[in-house]
């Protein structure tokens, strides 16, 4: 028992002294999890797509037409940049980029008011992005219904009897509560799930960077290699286990607490709570670091390889596209990544204040993956990373041996 | 046989003998591509998982209950008794959105007393909730014009109720994608972004070895001292594959999947052809200032990773800080989806894109005031860790 904690503690402090001298690890583990945030709150900071430029072509040119323009121009998704005299015009308007919506007014829109007809009016969008088309639309559905609410009261004003129900009020006032993201905003809403995707991406990147640099250079290991004392593996990945998880308290804290606080994102859970959430998660991470010890042999190449799998990793969280539109094989490969459930059960509590026992599931997920990625993780430690580094280390002592 | 060939043919040899080549080149891009493409196959995630909470019980909420299941974007998985009890459902991920039909709506409604009808979408996951918005604003506005027009009609105003209700109509048109097909988006621009982050990191990563290895000294040696021969010869068979998996990813997007191309198919070849060469030379360029493998992919990760959220696929450029939005227009993925915009989507006149070309011609010249300095590099090599 008294080995197994000595080992434990030389496993430590190797990996500690490690991780300290390894530039490339130090960026993975602290540069990494404080920056990304910021970078990426950053660029989504804005928040809601306001005032997407719009060009009007009005063939009625009359006081109802000029209002309808007023009004579109005042809601908060649009903003008119002026008048074309045809639809080529607005047309060029669009292609040169200046504009990415065209309201078209016929002619006759007026008097079809005052004739008790339906007034149509069209808008073209430009479909790049479907924010933008979101501000649009939105401005557009907000404007005709407000738009059309006066001009049904005025005309309600002529029947006496139904005045008082239709006129004094809405018939059925209809109301939408966002819920958790309470503003719709864009970075409020992808930068909690983003969070957990970069703590992942950190821990596995450099729990794999490290074996990386032990295959190189066996002294950094974490155990005595040829040593006539066979030492235990299971204190060895304990000693190692414990530098990371120390490691990531002060990142986990920041990026749990400090980001959603600095940029105002919704914080609706209870943050003892989230911490107890991010243990096994981080605990698999590192577990599914170890497992990638074993197809990293050079240090760099992690990066040719690892890099792009946050891409996939975001589709599969559930973040971009939800869950429920993930089936088959996507469904199972998702399901074993620490990150989708940790998306999963952070944005909720975060964002939507859920309990650690209303994300039950996602918790108890995470367990199970901690237990087979640590497990799978002894496996390649035991038969093919510790192998590795024995044979690194028999060859250095060779060269030394020859020198000398 | 030239000083060329002979550097051709040793890194032909350099890629086929390391598998990690194969795999940054073929297996993941490939991976990627089939993962985004089946992902958004169905163009829409139809069938949001939804709960109805009818406090009333009569046959008026009852019918709008059943309008609401059939509608086709959301699945009624629920039928909580109280708003607390649907709240939870949220919190616990079953539910994405619910919608309330309060207590005595029938009568309320029909006496005038302007029941209020309330739906709740989960925010915390955009899409899903952007479209159970619509389709319970949709269902809730049924119910209200049903009802207003036999109000009216029984009040004895016989003209068209619609245009009584709904006096100004605004049809929005969406050019290009009528139907908010969400792979037109994310496919389009992911994918090449991707490839721009592969091109970029595989570029940095195969320089970064000669110099590792001491082999760039025999690199220039073969080149004759010449840098220019050497790198092109060095990255010419690179080009070519990324060639042939451009054009594939082309014809696979626009052609199998379907995704729109309304312009003509040689500008968006061209765009292609010119993005590989753009990634190549803005991987030339990040290893030519920092000739340090590590350091050289550390940044091309960086920038590789950032660009899926810098290059505005989803959040526009004239949203963003002015500071952040400049930075939009360093990385050459920018310009294929903006030529994808123009030449596929939209297909207007070679004309207004004009500009996106050059920026990929200035992407390929960028490295060459740094050459002398990788030249120094590739002549003294150290590596340091």
């Amino acid at each position: 028992m008294k080995k197994f904690f000595r080992q434990y503690y030389h496993a430590l402090i190797q990996e500690f002294r490690l991780v300290k001298g390894d530039p490339g690890v130090l960026i993975f583990l602290i540069l990494l999890p404080l920056a990304y945030p910021l970078v990426y709150s950053l660029i989504y900071n804005p928040e809601l797509v306001r005032d997407v430029q719009l060009v009007v072509v009005d063939n009625d040119r009359t006081p109802m037409s000029r209002e309808l323009v007023r009004r579109i121009d005042a809601a908060q998704g649009a903003w008119v940049i002026g008048y074309a005299a045809n639809l080529g015009e607005a047309k060029r308007a669009m292609n040169e980029h200046d504009a990415y919506g065209i309201l078209e007014i016929p002619e006759g829109f007026e008097r079809r008011v005052g004739l008790n007809e339906q007034a149509q009016a069209v808008m073209y969008c430009e479909m790049s992005l479907l924010l933008r088309y979101r501000g649009l639309l939105v401005s557009a559905t907000d404007v005709m219904q407000d738009f059309g609410a006066t001009i049904t009261t005025r005309r309600i004003d002529h029947i006496a009897p139904l005045a008082e129900t239709i006129s004094s009020g809405d018939l059925m006032p209809v109301n939408n509560i966002q819920m958790g993201n309470i503003e719709g905003g864009f970075d409020s809403f992808v930068m909690p799930g983003i969070l957990m995707l970069i703590l992942q991406q950190s821990l596995l990147l450099a729990v794999s960077m490290c074996g990386g640099a032990k295959r190189q250079d066996p002294r950094k290991a974490s155990f005595t290699p040829l040593s006539a004392e066979r030492s235990s593996l299971i204190a060895t990945m304990g000693g190692q286990t414990t530098v990371y998880l120390i490691m990531m308290i002060v990142p986990v804290i920041y990026i749990v607490h400090y980001v959603p606080l600095i940029f105002r994102f919704p914080m609706a859970g209870d943050t003892l709570q989230e911490f107890l959430f991010i243990v096994p998660f981080v605990l698999s991470s590192v577990g599914l670091g170890f497992v990638l010890q074993g197809i990293v042999r050079e240090r760099e190449s992690i990066f040719v390889i690892w890099v792009v799998t946050s891409v996939v990793f975001l589709f599969l969280s559930g973040l971009t596209w939800p869950r429920y539109a993930i089936t088959g094989f996507w469904r199972v490969l998702a399901d074993a990544v620490p990150g989708t459930w940790g998306v999963e059960g952070f944005i909720r509590m975060n964002t939507n204040g859920a309990s650690l026992a209303q994300v039950s599931v996602e918790y108890r997920n995470l367990w199970i993956l901690a237990t087979i990625y640590l497990t799978a993780g002894y496996l390649v430690q035991r038969f093919v990373q510790r192998p590795d580094i024995e044979a690194a280390a028999r060859r250095l002592e060779n060269d030394s041996a020859t020198k000398s | 046989m030239s000083a060329f060939w002979q550097i051709f043919r040793r890194s032909v040899l350099q890629l086929a003998r390391r598998p990690i080549y194969w795999v940054g080149i073929f297996l993941l891009p490939l991976f990627c591509f089939l993962l985004l493409a089946d992902l958004m196959s169905d163009g829409l995630p139809v069938k949001a998982p939804a709960a109805i909470i009818d406090n009333d019980g009569s046959p008026l909420s009852r019918q709008v209950s059943q309008q609401l299941a059939g509608m086709q974007m959301v699945d009624v998985v629920a039928t909580p008794h109280s708003f607390t009890q649907a709240r939870h459902l949220m919190q616990e991920g079953k539910i994405y959105g619910y919608f309330l039909i309060p207590e005595n709506f029938e009568a309320n409604l029909l006496s005038g007393r302007a029941p209020e009808i309330t739906f709740y979408t989960n925010m915390t996951y955009y899409v899903p909730a952007s479209l159970l918005y619509k389709t319970f604003k949709t269902t809730a506005l049924y119910t209200k014009a049903g009802v207003a027009s036999d109000v009216i009609s029984s009040a004895g105003f016989t003209e068209n109720p619609t245009a009584m209700l709904m006096p100004i109509n605004i049809n929005v048109r969406g050019l290009g994608n009528p139907g908010l097909n969400y792979a037109y988006y994310l496919c389009v621009s992911f994918m090449p972004c991707v490839l721009q982050l592969m091109i970029v990191l595989i570029t940095c990563f195969s320089l970064g070895q000669e110099v590792k290895y001491g082999s760039s000294k025999r690199l220039m040696q073969l080149a004759g001292g010449s840098i220019v021969r050497a790198v092109s010869a060095k990255l010419m068979p690179q080009t070519l594959i990324w060639w042939v998996i451009a054009l594939f990813l082309e014809s696979w997007m626009f052609g199998w999947q379907g995704y729109p191309m309304h312009g003509s198919w040689w500008w968006m070849t061209l765009s292609e052809l010119m993005f590989v060469l753009a990634c190549q030379g803005f991987g030339l360029l990040i290893y030519s200032a920092l000739p340090n493998l590590r350091l050289s992919l550390s940044v091309g990760a960086l920038v590789g990773i950032l660009s899926f959220s810098i290059a505005a696929f989803s959040f526009p450029v004239q949203s963003m800080y002015g500071a952040i939005a400049i930075t939009s227009y360093i990385v050459p993925t920018r310009y294929n989806f903006l030529i994808y915009i123009d030449q596929a989507l939209n297909g207007i006149d070679i004309y207004y894109s004009r500009w996106w070309y050059v920026a990929y011609i200035i992407f390929m010249v960028a490295p060459l005031p740094l050459l002398p300095r990788l030249r120094k590099a590739m002549l003294n090599p150290v590596y340091v860790p």
